[in-house]
């Protein structure tokens, strides 16, 4: 299958356990809970992103309405600790995958309904999805408290520990998603999902199961990001419609994955990293919501026209062109160095 | 696979850098406020200047800089003069949380004061309990939030929101029979403030015999009224009652009945007829008169420190005093409040500041407060009318400076 | 049940309106395969210029047309010029992105030069009304209707009875031949993108005329839109059309009937039952070999 080389691998291994090694001692080593709340919420949307990343970028369904999960996931949550006593606060996570499950119960009829369209009509019904979501949420008033929103438990934490436990169940969710993505990447599923990508009717021709395939990576998307769905509303404390029903936060989800890379492993992470904490900063900054959209929007055309590969994928062309022009020969490295791009299909 | 090896050492490369660069980014140093003797005392709070709630998140702005500017004008808080920190929440409740951590922890300020909505409030009171701080909001009283039982929580108005519409039903009942409407309509949007209003008069109209022909609740977002006005007009109710948490769906329900030529004899909305020019220019002047909506401040009124207040109002702003919504007074309320309490501690310990709050009586320009356990203010609004082109206090007697005008006179 | 005499006839009042915005999406779609889902907030911004040029100028509504109508234009080609034709590959998926970032953006510029409060256009006639059975109608829905029905007429004619329009409708039918028989795909392309854009300047002021607005709005009304192009199936404007009445008159008759809360659900719950038995929408052509 793969002929990686050994000394890259080790190398790429150590940075990465470097990398999450940082990524576990952080909130003990910052002393200001403010830089640990805005990682929470860094994590909250690499996750959502990671999970975006599983539909959109392997099988280039672009969903525009999957935040809808999130809102399904915040309730969930909502509705679930009703029925629990929390005392030492540590409760509500274990709810987590069981309120990924119930995400993922959601996606399944959804996903049956809207895949069986061509590509931009689905995109146009998830933007109808994440809608009917908010619709639902504010109409269903026995369910959900409707505009008046919910409240979560407060957990019994104090002072600057508060932001602690939330911080470490991001990481958790986080590390899960990007394992399941790297391990969909790399399997025989994955190598369907890219043929699908690149044109659906042939890979169909070839034996491959499109409509399951899709369905799949629909759901495994609502699965996690119905949990940071969760986990954001448990930190938050108080939760209504609009707020978890966000068209904004929708897009901030593929904004990022696209900005680092759309059908990578790490892009969407690296993607949520760069652009939550540039949100924030903006937000003290300016403040403003008129212009702070002005800039996402902006931001988003950048990146859609300049680099509409995202940039881990682009760096990487970028180095395996430098590496072509540098050795003389043909090498399978550098032949295979180029990320697979959206081929035009054969109508466009 | 394909040179995945050289991959992830460019990708640790690049998150790494990105950490860093997020957290130099991101990485507000912290002030350190030295408590020394002299230095100024500082009052956090965030508010809606963009977004949703922006317009009532000015107002609040401007009440808590008045406040703050009399208090420095006649030798500051303990001898020391008030600073006031403010961030921008842009009506997000994300945001608001991010706010409250950075005031307390990064600002280091010495008390906290709310932001404008109930579902801004809730996430907001949740940091400042963390931290011990008490909280004082002049917004944000819906049930929800009392429903919480805070501690540190206290809502700065005459009553909770929920009872806004006491008054108004108490006025009704006591009508005499021959007079009292036998019918009403409830029309209101789905949201913490308006509908709990709503309901509450719902509840007592209806268990007192008053019959409801028309009941609906909308969501948020609607933006059409009209077949909904027409429908309530069809039902012919004696009386309409109109939860509306912004002047939006009281504008568009009176345009409404006066092309069914509908004519209830008497119309209360939550919230819109206050809003003095606004609300007349888009109805029309004569068509204002008889509507009614609850309120906690009227620039009449002989309470605390109120003709200063408009003064000093008027001195900064401009305008007349028709101009000054509810949110200024409110907010200055809330300063008042907190003035008040630290000057009888002498301290501004958090925990002995919040007990004092449970347990004092407060003197502001709305009138005297007391707050119960929750955070609930013990006390009631009065109800306004539009009289004549301009709006007066009609109930309960003892504000009162006309009584009621009963049946709303006809359209124009 | 004058009730629902009057939820009917607003239902065709008010569908026509809907009507000539999802219009100007639809062409789009037919000519450039290519969704604008900027479309809501270009109403808004529409509605938007009307409000503040009557509020300044004390124009009447429908004269704001005169400049709203070409200032849209110009606009649409700009964003067509500028932003669309930069499109190479997978012009479709990227184009959706593109207009979204185009619409937030719209929506950062009105909330930053208008607020976010609710507003309306206001004009004298507004509350003038006539009666049908017991209920009344206000004229404005009357008068936005025509307009309605005017410029859609004038499209028809446009489409159907110029040089131009059949080289639009050419480029519909087959772009590949059109081009190769002369017809320049790049003007159709502009030409085409701003009349549907400068369609959403109409519409916004007759949408700001009988509502209340803010720069959110946009989010609900492009939901509505695209259901309405995706019911009335893409690329076809006889298609919008009777999408848009049929989806008004039923909004309004439920909101009558059962509940004002359900009333916008059963839009969707409609398109979602139609979808799953007839994906391409009434009038649509079934997918090909498309990806």
């Amino acid at each position: 299958m793969s002929v990686s080389v050994r000394p890259r691998t080790i190398a790429a291994s150590a940075a990465a356990a470097v990398v999450l090694a940082a990524a576990i001692i952080f909130p003990q080593v910052v002393s200001s809970p403010l830089l640990v709340t805005m990682a929470i919420f860094t994590l909250i949307f690499a996750i959502m992103s990671s999970g975006w990343n599983i539909l959109g970028g392997y099988t280039g369904y672009i969903s525009l309405g999957h935040a809808a999960f999130f809102g399904i996931g915040a309730y969930a949550l909502a509705r679930l600790s009703d029925h629990i006593t929390v005392s030492t606060g540590y409760e509500p996570f274990f709810l987590l995958p069981v309120v990924g499950l119930i995400g993922a119960a959601f996606a399944v009829p959804l996903g049956i309904v809207a895949l069986r369209t061509r590509r931009h009509v689905f995109v146009v019904l998830t933007i109808a999805m994440l809608f009917i979501g908010q619709l639902l949420a504010t109409n269903l008033r026995d369910v959900t408290n409707g505009s008046t929103g919910q409240g979560l438990p407060q957990p019994p934490w104090l002072g600057d520990f508060f932001n602690v436990p939330f911080y470490y169940a991001g990481l958790v969710v986080l590390i899960a998603a990007i394992g399941v993505s790297w391990w969909i990447r790399r399997s025989k599923f994955g190598l369907s999902l890219r043929a699908i990508r690149d044109d659906e009717d042939r890979a169909l021709g070839l034996g491959v199961n499109a409509g399951l395939a899709k369905l799949v990576c629909f759901v495994v998307a609502a699965f996690f990001i119905a949990m940071a769905g969760a986990i954001y509303a448990y930190f938050v404390t108080y939760i209504y419609p609009p707020v978890v029903f966000d068209p904004l936060a929708d897009l901030a989800m593929v904004l990022m994955a696209f900005t680092g890379g759309v059908g990578t492993v790490w892009g969407p992470v690296l993607g949520a990293f760069l652009i939550e904490p540039a949100h924030e900063y903006f937000a003290f900054t300016y403040g403003d919501s008129g212009l702070y959209l002005i800039l996402y929007g902006c931001l988003f055309l950048v990146v859609i026209l300049l680099l509409p590969q995202g940039i881990i994928p682009t760096i990487r062309a970028m180095i395996a062109s430098y590496r072509a022009r540098r050795s003389p020969g043909p090498t399978t490295a550098t032949v295979a160095g180029v990320p697979p791009s959206r081929k035009e299909t054969a109508a466009r | 696979m394909k040179g995945t090896g050289e991959m992830k050492t460019v990708f640790a490369g690049i998150l790494s850098v990105a950490v860093i660069v997020g957290l130099l980014l991101s990485g507000i140093p912290a002030r350190a406020a030295s408590p020394a003797a002299g230095s100024p005392i500082k009052v956090g709070f965030s508010v809606s200047l963009s977004g949703d709630f922006s317009a009532d998140g000015k107002a609040i702005l401007q009440g808590y800089n008045l406040w703050a500017a009399d208090v420095n004008k006649h030798g500051g808080l303990l001898g020391r003069k008030v600073q006031l920190v403010h961030y921008d929440d842009a009506s997000s409740t994300s945001q608001v949380a991010t706010n409250y951590t950075k005031l307390i922890r990064s600002d280091k300020v010495d008390l906290t004061f709310g932001p404008f909505s109930s579902l801004l409030t809730i996430p907001a009171t949740s940091v400042a309990r963390r931290y011990g701080y008490a909280f004082l909001a002049p917004a944000g009283g819906g049930p929800s939030v009392f429903q919480q039982h805070f501690n540190n929580f206290f809502f700065v108005q005459p009553s909770p929101v929920a009872d806004n519409l006491v008054s108004f039903c108490r006025w009704l009942l006591k009508l005499p029979k021959s007079k009292r409407p036998t019918t009403a309509a409830y029309i209101t949007i789905d949201d913490p403030f308006a509908k709990p209003e709503i309901d509450t008069a719902k509840a007592l109209l209806s268990s007192h015999g008053i019959k409801t022909v028309y009941n609906t609740v909308l969501a948020s977002e609607t933006t059409d009224a009209q077949p909904i006005g027409v429908a309530a007009a069809h039902a012919h109710p004696q009386v309409v009652l109109v939860g509306s948490p912004g002047p939006a769906l009281a504008v568009s329900l009176t345009h409404i009945f006066i092309q069914q030529h509908f004519n209830p004899k008497a119309l209360i909305a939550t919230s819109g007829p206050d809003q003095g020019k606004t609300f007349s220019k888009s109805v029309g002047i004569k068509n204002t008169e008889g509507i009614m909506v609850p309120e906690g401040w009227w620039f009449g009124a002989k309470t605390y420190k109120n003709t200063q207040f408009i003064n000093e109002y008027l001195a900064a702003y401009g305008g007349t005093v028709a101009d000054i919504s509810q949110d200024v007074p409110e907010a200055y309320s809330a300063g008042q409040v907190a003035q008040q309490a630290i000057t009888k501690i002498h301290s501004l310990d958090n925990a002995k500041l919040i007990a004092q709050l449970h347990h004092g009586t407060f003197q502001t320009v709305q009138g005297a407060m007391r707050f119960d356990s929750a955070g609930r203010p013990q006390g009631q609004s009065f109800i306004v009318q539009w009289r004549n082109g301009n709006t007066i206090p009609v109930y309960p007697p003892s504000y009162a400076v006309k009584s009621v005008e009963y049946p709303k006179p006809n359209w124009h | 049940m004058d009730l629902i005499y009057g939820a009917i006839v607003t239902g065709i009042l008010t569908g026509g309106v809907y009507a000539l915005m999802a219009s100007g999406l639809t062409l789009v779609f037919g000519v450039m395969d290519i969704i604008n889902v900027g479309q809501g907030a270009l109403v808004v911004l529409g509605a938007y210029l009307t409000y503040a040029l009557q509020q300044h100028l004390h124009l009447d509504p429908f004269l704001t047309l005169l400049i709203t109508i070409p200032a849209l234009f110009l606009v649409g080609v700009a964003m067509q010029v500028t932003l669309i034709r930069r499109l190479k590959r997978d012009r479709t998926m990227l184009s959706i992105l593109v207009t979204f970032a185009v619409a937030l953006i719209i929506e950062g510029l009105l909330t930053q030069f208008f607020s976010a409060d609710l507003v309306k256009i206001d004009a004298p006639y507004v509350d003038a009304s006539f009666p049908i059975g017991s209920v009344y109608i206000a004229y404005v829905y009357l008068y936005g209707f025509l307009l309605s029905v005017g410029l859609l007429a004038a499209l028809y004619i446009f489409l159907y009875r110029t040089k131009f329009g059949q080289g639009i409708r050419a480029t519909v039918q087959n772009r590949v031949a059109a081009e190769l028989i002369g017809i320049n795909i790049a003007r159709v392309e502009t030409i085409t993108f701003g009349i549907g854009v400068s369609l959403a300047a109409a519409g916004g002021m007759v949408y700001g005329a009988t509502n209340t607005f803010s720069p959110v709005s946009a989010y609900d009304l492009i939901s509505r839109l695209l259901v309405i192009i995706i019911l009335g199936g893409t690329g076809s404007l006889f298609g919008a059309l009777v999408a848009a009445l049929l989806m008004l008159i039923v909004e309004n008759i439920t909101s009558v009937v059962w509940s004002p809360t359900w009333s916008t659900l059963v839009f969707y719950v409609i398109l979602a039952a139609f979808l799953l038995f007839r994906p391409q929408g009434i009038f649509g052509k079934l997918a090909t070999r498309q990806q």
